[in-house]
């Protein structure tokens, strides 16, 4: 071939359908050094090159060196095909029916009654309540004698108690954590006891088993308005902004004057909780003053507010168990 | 309790239905129901007849034009025989329905269109009259509702009674709550009877042995009546207080115990001996027969009313049936008395008798009220069963009653503890609404309390009833002020969440039950007869028989669940549970209430499509579950050798933080399985979290990652086949020195170019400095190090 500017041209044609040809990377590494590689055809263009003169050498050099970026791109744009043929090759062998759903580890829930409570604890620590516990098989002081009840008073039959060896019961309210905090202390006291309770009674509305939380404050100027006042604020956390809350006169035996919660609740009333200033005798039987100090305490069902979080109507199904309901809540 | 509206008000002035429910109900009196009796009168209405003419097809028929108060008088076509014009008569129009459910249509009667009905007494369900249509005597105006006109069924409040408010348990005690929230009279039934010549007491004598149980006691005496069937009126009325009709005797005393709250009870009087009552103790040994039949024996603490032989009355809570009266009794004895409220409570659940009276007895009764609900009852049976009223009363009295007469109450005292202002006058005027005198003195407010409220005892009583009446609703709305203090969780509260929340992410669902035993469930755990868990706190009246144990393991309430959940075909159960279980201390202490968590994870029987085929054992899978949890709660824990009799003795481990036992993991037991019918293999473990909590924490802090590269050598090992991996792996720790930064069993071999007995066992080790690359030699002089420990120890020969 000899070397002129028409045997380039046409070496430049060539490679272009011989580049287009090759199938494989393989192939074209082949093409490739059969036109730039050190005996490749544009080598042996030039290898006349030196005959010429300088002029004419200069332009054919020119030439060349475009003949040959030409060449270089076409075969790396044929390289960048056969590459991305390659990789859409293997995903094509690749067919997962997508529409199945994922393989999503084991769902975990914690209980209705746990969230709620970190939901209550959580919002009593953050207006400085602290939290006390107490044991749930009690003494018949700490749950009854200490608080108010007398021995055989009636008040005692709104209890349904269930009594344990020892003369002992379980506790039917979470109230005797008020007795062992405030005895052998003295005020002030601001402090919060969830925990589990238990009644001698079963049905859809009532569990032998179930969650309170009793609300505190004692020291020498907390007043029934407080008492109020803290439980809207605690009432709009659970129920939103617009929550009513009803404060009805009743009687418990451990506070004076007492009231019971109602929220208007769908068209009737949903009975939250009790409430009212702490009884001089119960602060007396805990060595307190009674005419110096003065406080609130309030009670209130969790279970029942996560029933009514999550639609239930029944309570036992809180805790019967059955994994058909448990997975769905939480 | 319930009362009948139309019974109150003949007491007290009543408000609007609506505004006395709720009032009543801030107030401390609950209304619970509102429950409307009787037949729905809402669909008629009052018309008057205009014209009568007869029916022109219809010989029995009238056609009458009816004024209905809304225009033109509408035709109706009446059957009835005594209809006239001028009459006013209960009409029903078209669409509308009679209270029996019936509609009334517009419809053509012989060829006349009849726009109504109009109704008789029995088409209405207020009688049984049929003859012909309800007349009404009444000028009320054409159109207006017929409830207006006639009094037709009955309203009956249902109110919750709270237990200190045994002056409420009555007619008189609702209407001076009525008239504390709304003003008004008071009006109180005639109480004082006509009386003979004869005095009581030579009827009777009556001595109380016993003045610490019974305060007053007071008899009156009608000579001569005749029991018999109730007055209509008198049935009604009882009836509306749901209280059945005996005979006029009983009712009366029923009727005057729901007027005034006071129990009574009467006696034949000649039926007892010796002519006298005698308020005592039972003998030991002393029987009644009650007025339902039983035959009792009594206990020594039962305050009995006995005739001069034998006791005659359980006091406060049954009469005997040898004096009751009958239709053969003349001379009645009717027993009114105070008597301490415990005695009579404990005597009523002693013989399983709570009663209309026990009730109120143990509530309280007015012993200002005794003498006065006697004599209404004497004059009630003397007019209703005839017979003459013997004079006066004999009254015998014994201790005096504990209670308070007079409070001091610091008018200051009641906005310092509401948080209200309400002026002093205020104050005294809301305690008199309660008939509470409240004198104005130096010290503050003397307050006389009166004798019914038993249960006002100290400012504080004063002043609830001072906010009660005011109203809750006026109280501000304030927040209270206090210091700022930290509020930090206590260490079992937060482990308590950390583990819920590992075990919740681990794909555990929590679940909580009643803390019970069932029958067999500590035989079912395989526990020796001297684990101590076989010492139990005991139920003594358990919701279900034989559920009487509280728990001292959680396990077998998860194997329970488990078993529930299997049979409702849910097909893989992973749950936990924390929880306290109760063990016994000395008699008298309260037990001891270790909390616990336990875990119980099953493998389903459906296999997914994404699942290894050959999965990890699942005492590994539980396993790695209680190491993460072991390390969410912040513990360097070890799992070593140990079990429980209820896990699988090839596939448990117990779980020790600084060399204390703190719980164990592992395979259920094939033969507790068998037990509690567990159709599955289950892994489960229990860690102690009090245990947990008071363990030491976990070393904390990081190891800074080394920028030079690491060196892995793999070796495999010839051992007894028996030799636990754990120990190896543990032995080639310690050995390899600070730069082994792990190692691992990737691969266990038994069978073909094994010996019988060994196994080859394949660590991995991977070596690294922080400071520079180490060499090939160090690198292979460790590992020498190892393979002779191996050796030398375990007997181990490198393949």
């Amino acid at each position: 071939m000899g070397t002129s500017l028409e045997s380039l041209d046409s070496l430049a044609r060539e490679a272009e359908a011989t580049v287009a040809a090759a199938a494989t990377v393989q192939a074209l590494a082949e093409v490739r050094a059969g036109f730039l590689g050190r005996k490749g055809s544009l080598s042996s263009v030039l290898r006349g090159i030196g005959r010429l003169d300088p002029t004419e050498r200069r332009r054919i050099g020119q030439a060349a060196n475009a003949c040959k970026d030409r060449i270089e791109s076409l075969v790396a744009r044929r390289r960048d095909q056969l590459e991305l043929a390659r990789v859409e090759g293997v995903l094509d062998g690749r067919n997962l029916d997508v529409s199945l759903p994922g393989a999503a580890p084991p769902r975990g829930r914690l209980h209705p009654v746990t969230l709620i409570q970190r939901d209550v604890i959580r919002f009593f620590s953050s207006m400085g309540f602290s939290i006390e516990e107490g044991p749930q098989v009690e003494t018949d002081y700490n749950n009854f004698g200490a608080l108010n009840f007398p021995d055989d008073h009636p008040a005692r039959d709104t209890q349904d108690t269930f009594f344990v060896d020892g003369g002992h019961v379980l506790r039917t309210h979470t109230s005797p954590v008020q007795i062992r905090t405030m005895s052998g202390r003295q005020p002030p006291f601001r402090f919060i006891a969830p925990g589990r309770v238990y009644r001698h009674d079963s049905g859809a509305t009532n569990s032998p088993m179930f969650h309170q939380i009793e609300g505190f404050i004692v020291d020498e100027t907390t007043t029934f308005a407080d008492l109020k006042g803290v439980l809207y604020a605690f009432a709009r956390f659970m129920f939103g902004p617009d929550v009513e809350l009803v404060f009805r006169a009743t009687f418990f035996p451990f506070t004076e004057p007492s009231a019971e919660l109602d929220i208007p609740w769908e068209g009737g009333w949903l009975e939250w909780g009790g409430c009212g200033m702490i009884n001089p005798h119960v602060l007396e039987n805990c060595g307190i003053d009674p005419d110096r100090y003065q406080g609130f305490a309030f009670g209130m069902g969790l279970d029942r507010a996560a029933m009514q979080r999550y639609g239930i109507s029944n309570i036992q199904r809180l805790f019967d168990g059955d994994l058909r309901v448990l997975e769905q809540l939480g | 309790m319930k009362v009948p509206l139309r019974w109150l008000g003949e007491w007290a002035d009543l408000p609007s239905l609506e505004t006395l429910a709720r009032r009543l109900s801030l107030g401390g009196l609950l209304v619970d129901e509102i429950e409307r009796r009787g037949p729905d009168l809402s669909a008629a209405r009052v018309g008057r007849v205009v014209e009568r003419s007869a029916h022109p097809n219809a010989d029995r028929l009238s056609l009458c034009r009816v004024d209905l108060g809304d225009g033109e008088p509408v035709a109706i076509v009446c059957g009835a025989p005594n209809v006239e014009a001028g009459q006013t008569v209960a009409v029903v129009s078209p669409g509308s329905s009679l209270p029996d459910g019936t509609e009334v249509k517009r419809a053509k009667i012989r060829g006349v269109t009849s726009h109504g009905m109009i109704c008789s007494e029995r088409e209405l369900g207020l009688g049984a009259e049929d003859e012909g249509i309800l007349v009404l005597d009444s000028d009320a105006p054409p159109g207006s509702p017929l409830s207006d006109v006639i009094e037709a069924g009955e309203t009956v409040l249902d109110i919750e009674i709270t237990p200190n408010r045994g002056d409420c348990v009555s007619m008189l005690g609702i209407a001076r709550e009525v008239r504390a929230h709304f003003g008004g009279a008071l009006r109180l039934p005639p109480c004082a009877p006509r009386e003979g010549a004869r005095p009581a007491a030579a009827d009777v004598r009556i001595e109380i042995e016993d003045g610490e149980r019974c305060h007053r006691y007071a008899g009156r005496v009608v000579r001569g009546a005749r029991d018999g069937p109730s007055p209509d009126w008198l049935r009604r009325k009882l009836e509306a207080a749901d209280v059945r009709s005996i005979s006029t005797v009983v009712d009366v005393t029923n009727l005057v115990m729901l007027e005034f709250g006071q129990p009574l009870h009467a006696f034949d009087l000649a039926k007892l001996a010796g002519g006298e009552i005698r308020v005592r103790r039972a003998a030991s040994g002393e029987r009644l027969c009650t007025l339902d039949g039983q035959l009792r024996e009594l206990s020594t603490d039962d305050l009995v009313i006995a005739d001069a032989d034998e006791p005659i009355a359980l006091a406060g809570v049954m009469g005997g049936a040898a004096t009751e009266v009958t239709a053969e009794t003349r001379d009645v004895l009717i027993e009114a008395a105070q008597f301490l409220p415990s005695s009579v409570r404990r005597t009523a659940r002693r013989h399983g008798l709570p009663s209309e009276s026990s009730y109120r007895f143990e509530r309280g009764v007015d012993p200002e009220g005794v003498e006065r609900a006697a004599a209404r009852a004497a004059l009630l049976i003397a007019e209703l069963a005839g017979g003459e009223v013997s004079a006066g009363a004999v009254v015998a009295l014994g201790d005096p009653p504990p209670g308070t007469s007079e409070i001091l109450l610091d008018p200051a005292r009641v906005n310092r503890l509401l948080g209200t202002e309400i002026p002093a006058d205020e104050v005294r005027e809301l305690l008199a609404r309660v008939e509470i005198d409240a004198i104005p003195e130096r010290q503050g407010l003397r307050c006389q309390v009166p004798t019914y409220r038993t249960d006002l005892h100290r400012y504080q009583d004063l002043i609830e009833e001072v906010a009660r009446i005011w109203g809750y609703d006026r109280i501000p709305t304030t927040t209270p002020a206090a210091p700022l203090q930290p509020i930090l969780p206590r260490p079992l509260q937060r482990l308590i969440e950390r583990v819920q929340d590992c075990l919740c992410a681990a794909g555990l669902i929590e679940t909580m039950t009643f803390p019970v035993l069932a029958a067999g469930d500590l035989d079912g755990l395989r526990l020796p007869p001297d684990d101590p868990r076989r010492a139990t706190v005991g139920i003594q009246n358990p919701l279900v028989e034989g559920a009487n144990r509280l728990s001292s393991t959680p396990i077998p309430a998860l194997l329970h669940l488990l078993r529930q959940n299997r049979s409702r075909q849910v097909d893989r159960v992973r749950v936990f549970q924390v929880g306290h279980v109760f063990a016994p201390r000395a008699p008298n202490e309260l037990p001891d209430e270790p909390c616990l968590v336990a875990a119980l994870v099953t493998r389903g029987q459906d296999a997914h499509l994404w699942e290894p085929r050959d999965p990890v054992p699942l005492f590994f899978e539980i396993k790695g579950i209680a190491e993460r949890m072991m390390e969410a709660a912040g513990a360097d824990a070890t799992f070593r050798g140990g079990g429980e009799p209820y896990l699988h003795p090839g596939a448990c481990n117990e779980i020790a933080v600084a060399g204390r036992r703190v719980g164990v993991v592992g395979e259920l037991h094939p033969e507790v399985a068998r037990h509690f019918e567990i159709d599955c293999p289950a892994g489960l473990f229990e860690v102690d979290l009090g245990a947990l909590s008071a363990c030491p924490p976990g070393a904390a802090g990081f190891r800074e990652v080394s920028r030079h590269p690491s060196t892995r050598r793999d070796i495999a090992v010839l051992l007894d086949e028996r030799l636990p991996a754990g120990e190896v792996l543990e032995a080639i720790r310690k050995t390899a020195g600070p730069h082994l930064m792990g190692v691992e069993l990737f691969d266990r071999y038994e069978g073909e170019g094994i010996p019988e007995g060994q196994v080859s066992l394949a660590f991995r080790m991977v070596f690294q400095r922080p400071d520079r690359t180490l060499k090939d030699q160090e690198v292979n002089k460790l590992v020498d190090r190892v393979v002779q420990m191996l050796a030398s120890r375990f007997g181990g020969e490198q393949r």
